[in-house]
């Protein structure tokens, strides 16, 4: 085993192979700082070019690009709130507000470290997965696939945010929006209203997109100036680095946690990362600052989408099963080179597993130092005036949206959850949940009725299930235990100017509540099969919408209507959008960011060639993606 | 795959004379010039990494090497709504100039076949530049007391079997399973043929099938440690459709039409027999499709065939063939195209039996 090691580094150590590496670094990592574009963007654009070299290099190519992508990703997550998936949603809250307080450096540094801690440790157990982790793959059926995602689930209901009636609200709405397209479990279309392109439901990417990016980028265009909103310290890198040796058992923990989640094929780094978060701020000892720039969160999320991406190779390589999207590529091109993945692949060719080991780590420590390297100066980014920064980023957005589907309305979807986005952030409901539900819609809904068919009700048997049950109960249990601790310590801080106030909260809380009254109303028309995970979304949904509703909380402040400001440049981007139909992709982006860029920042003169030469970037963009925008 | 073989042996006869032979020397001038400098835009309606993809990626290089001129192919993956919003782009694009192509398989073509919501394009009036097959085997776990196709009627333990949709590439099993008289619980849902193979792995479930190149890649594995036992194929069609023959690249083991004839001591016909026959002309026999839209032009389809025939002759295509696919051959559209048809459109009893049996025994609303 140690000589195909030793062979396989001496492959590696070729000097144009090495080079193929770093070309699918830079793109990854490129990619990878692009909403929308990241992840499976980067190998996807890659795998043809990859295609044409030899085995050994086109790996190497597309090994260099998953393993820096989640590192990257972590620079639109910080600097602009903007997570390029949903498995860097945990670094866009807590990072981004270390930005706001200016200590965007000292976020990135110790990001960066913990992706590379947590690829590395990826990459050592895919070393050791050879002889572990087909049992443990095999342990693992539908049932224990079921638990994993509601302990998912659990934990991101329970995360942010000062209520769990709001967490689980937010979880219980992505559930139901992840409910829309054909169930999993019965040919069955729900809530697609005829509509062809809701026919596979939403598309996470938009919806991250538009629930964070949007959101967040239209919060920092209504307060205007720059994104750090304190004295901005430059040498903050250092401080990262310190968080991290400071917190290093919440790293290593959180990259175990992505290490198992990475091995189990199906549920996946969104799932992966939220845990680890989840765990990194249930085992804080003081939680004051979760969600307000805690970097605890932060580092364990950053290791776990790191170990999850390089270990979802392992039931990849195994069992030619992909533990992820990115994985499935990487599989597809394996087959083309006539290499075939499965329980004899490890062992006949040792050398090609040592090669793809190496790349991953060496791609870790490559990619993180690289963009650690590069972190002083992307960091100044958040001292520039927000303007300049959101056009380029907005239409980098736009594009990423339209990756998704290839549909003009995937940009009317985008706009769409971009107002909800914002009008949760600003009645303060947090958003995280509603992305996770959202993605755990599936898992959970499809294991469910293959474990119950399968099993009948004997899958909760199973030792794995009970143990994960128990972990969700302690879970909830600690979770209201802290809430009621809270309110009883809470003190009326409602003064008579804010009752007076439209409350936000409340329309919202209606809203919810009609929409959950209505969705119940629609799935009772649908067969038992499809109208169970719709049902167990929406009545939590309806109940605890009520409880927002009627039940006026000791303590509770009125949320006032948000800055005429905000609602203006979202008004703005919602024209711009509405245009790309009449106009045409270009034209209506050009004319949304030179009306963007007047009202919002000081070039002027400058806007012109400031705007052309965005659209010919993203034009360029385009053409790399082979996407045909309208 | 009898006619695969019959047409190889064609072949020897020299790609060139058959060529000359069938279209005549001003033909063959005007494909080799059709796809000089072009390139050929290749939808695959399913998401990267799936059968779809890695089949189309497989074959385009050796396409684009052997036919006249050597067009570039440029695929992209166009997944939702499983497969059918890539296939309505398609649709809607339909510049019929021999440089559009959808490349997928029965996921697209059974919901034509039944007039599903959110169709919007027709199958029926395309051209077919290339075609391949994709073989299915079916294996049962030991402990079923299925070592054997005599045992399949009576199984020690129910049969479980473990499926993606009805509607999809699982139909032809079901289908073998009705026409064999089987009594199998099958457990629909699954996100993919991976995550079944595991689950039988696992023993969540003991009744299988997976396509040849994985059955050749993974399952025989299992086969040698006595945990699977391959029962039977889908057989293949002689030139007529009828699915009498044996699988082109698994010779080994009988057909559905084999076994059938070896359970019930007589020959198959009849409605249940039909509609095997044309599910299992879309899903295996002509398992990943080319398709062309209406009125693309004869030189293109010609192209196609010549490069099709000399890919087929490509010591590096069959070597590497069997690693991607199983080893199937190639099928130049302009040769299968009535065939595919057919299938696409079967009787109004087959039809009216399949409607039947997918909304009332797998719960299928159409």
């Amino acid at each position: 085993m140690w000589e195909a090691a030793g062979t396989a580094l001496f492959a590696f150590a070729d000097p144009y192979r090495m080079s193929m590496l770093i070309v699918g670094l830079l793109a990854g990592g490129i990619i990878g700082m692009m909403p929308g574009l990241g992840g499976i963007g980067a190998v996807s654009i890659l795998l043809p070019f990859a295609l044409t070299l030899d085995p050994f290099s086109g790996l190497a190519v597309l090994l260099g690009a998953t393993g820096v992508v989640y590192t990257s990703d972590t620079i639109a997550a910080i600097l602009f709130g903007t997570p390029t998936s949903a498995s860097s949603g945990p670094t866009a809250i807590e990072g981004f507000a270390m930005a706001q307080q200016g200590e965007a450096g000292r976020a990135l540094g110790g990001a960066f470290l913990a992706s590379m801690i947590g690829g590395l440790i990826g990459a050592f157990v895919l070393t050791l997965s050879i002889p572990i982790a087909g049992p443990l793959v095999l342990a693992l059926g539908t049932g224990e696939l079921l638990m994993l995602a509601i302990v998912g689930l659990a934990y991101a209901s329970g995360l942010v945010g000062d209520s769990p009636i709001k967490g689980i609200l937010s979880a219980a709405l992505g559930l139901f929006l992840g409910t829309v397209g054909v169930a999993p479990s019965a040919p069955e279309l729900r809530f697609t209203f005829g509509a062809p392109y809701l026919l596979d439901g939403f598309a996470l990417t938009i919806l991250a997109l538009g629930l964070f990016g949007v959101a967040e980028v239209i919060v920092m265009l209504g307060q205007g100036g720059a994104i750090a909103q304190q004295q901005f310290k430059l040498s903050g890198w250092a401080q990262g680095v310190r968080d991290v040796a400071r917190h290093w058992r919440v790293v290593a923990s959180g990259s175990l946690i992505g290490v198992i989640f990475g091995v189990i094929p199906a549920v996946g780094a969104s799932a992966s990362t939220w845990i680890a978060y989840g765990q990194a701020v249930s085992t804080a000892k003081d939680k004051s600052k979760v969600g307000k720039g805690d970097p605890r969160g932060m580092l364990a999320a950053e290791g776990a989408n790191n170990a999850t991406i390089t270990t979802d190779l392992v039931p990849t390589l195994l069992f030619a099963v992909p533990g992820g999207p990115a994985a499935a590529v990487v599989l597809g091109a394996l087959f083309v080179y006539g290499f075939y993945p499965g329980p004899r692949f490890v062992q006949m060719n040792l050398d090609l597993m040592f090669l793809i080991v190496w790349s991953s780590a060496l791609s870790a420590v490559l990619g993180a130092a690289l963009c650690f390297a590069a972190s002083p100066w992307i960091a100044r980014i958040t001292r520039v005036d927000f303007a300049l920064v959101a056009a380029p980023l907005i239409a980098v957005i736009l594009l990423g949206s339209f990756e998704a589907k290839k549909s003009v309305l995937d940009f009317a979807t985008l706009f769409a959850f971009g107002v909800l986005g914002w009008l949760m952030k600003r009645a303060q409901w947090p958003r995280a949940p509603l992305l996770v539900g959202f993605v755990l819609t599936d898992p959970i809904e499809r294991n469910f009725w293959l474990a119950y068919q399968l099993h009948g009700w004997n899958w909760l048997k199973s030792p794995i299930v009970i143990g994960l049950i128990v972990v969700v109960a302690i879970h909830i249990a600690l979770t209201f235990r802290r809430a009621i601790m809270t309110r009883l310590t809470a003190q009326p801080t409602a003064t008579a100017a804010d009752e007076r106030r439209f409350d936000l909260g409340l329309l919202l809380a209606v809203a919810a509540t009609a929409l959950f009254a209505s969705g119940i109303a629609m799935s009772l028309r649908l067969a038992f099969d499809s109208l169970l995970v719709p049902m167990l979304a929406a009545i939590p949904g309806l109940v605890a919408a009520l409880a927002l509703v009627f039940v006026r909380r000791r303590g509770t402040t009125a949320v006032p209507w948000p800055p005429t400001q905000e609602a203006g440049q979202l008004g703005l981007l919602g024209l711009g959008i509405a245009g790309i139909p009449v106009a045409g992709f270009f034209p209506a982006l050009g004319a949304y960011l030179t009306i963007m860029l007047w009202s919002r920042s000081r070039l002027r003169l400058l806007i012109v060639p400031y705007v052309g030469a965005i659209l010919l970037a993203v034009y360029g963009l385009s053409r790399a993606f082979n996407l045909h925008l309208p | 795959m009898i006619r695969h073989l019959s047409r190889r042996e064609a072949l020897a006869l020299g790609a060139a004379t058959t060529a000359a032979a069938a279209m005549g020397p001003a033909r063959f001038a005007r494909a080799a010039d059709f796809y000089a400098g072009k390139t050929i835009d290749v939808i695959v309606p399913f998401a990267p990494g799936g059968a779809g993809e890695v089949t189309t990626r497989f074959v385009t290089p050796f396409l684009s090497k052997h036919i006249p001129g050597n067009p570039t192919f440029n695929v992209t993956t166009m997944p939702g709504g499983g497969s059918i919003l890539g296939a309505n782009q398609f649709e809607k694009q339909g510049k019929n100039d021999g440089l559009l192509i959808l490349s997928t398989t029965s996921s697209t073509a059974f919901p034509f076949m039944f007039k599903q919501q959110g169709v919007d394009y027709n199958l029926a009036n395309k051209a077919i530049g290339y075609t391949i097959a994709i073989g299915p085997v079916v294996y049962s776990a030991p402990d079923t007391g299925v070592l054997k196709p005599a045992d399949l009627l009576k199984p020690k333990v129910p049969l479980v079997y473990g499926g993606i949709a009805a509607t999809g590439s699982d139909l032809p099993v079901l289908l073998s399973f009705e026409l064999l008289g089987l009594n199998v619980k099958t457990v629909l849902g699954f996100p993919g043929r991976g995550p079944i193979r595991l689950a039988f792995e696992r023993g969540e479930t003991n009744f299988d099938f997976q396509f040849t190149s994985v059955y050749l890649t993974q399952v025989k594995a299992l086969v040698d440690a006595k945990k699977a036992v391959p029962l039977y194929t889908g057989g293949s069609s002689d030139a007529k459709g009828n699915f009498v023959g044996r699988d082109a690249v698994v010779k080994e083991l009988p057909s559905a039409y084999e076994v059938y004839k070896e359970l019930h001591k007589k020959e198959p016909s009849g409605v249940v027999w039909d509609a095997f026959q044309a599910a299992s002309a879309l899903t295996f026999e002509y398992g990943i499709t080319g398709w062309m839209p209406a009125g693309t032009p004869q030189e293109a389809i010609d192209a196609f065939a010549i490069g099709v025939e000399k890919a087929n002759a490509d010591p590096d295509f069959q070597t590497k063939g069997k690693q991607v696919t199983g080893g199937y051959p190639l099928q130049a559209g302009k040769k299968v195209a009535g065939t595919v048809k057919k299938a696409l459109s079967p009787s109004a009893d087959v039809t009216n039996y399949l409607r039947d049996l997918l909304t009332k025994k797998y719960n299928v609303k159409l």
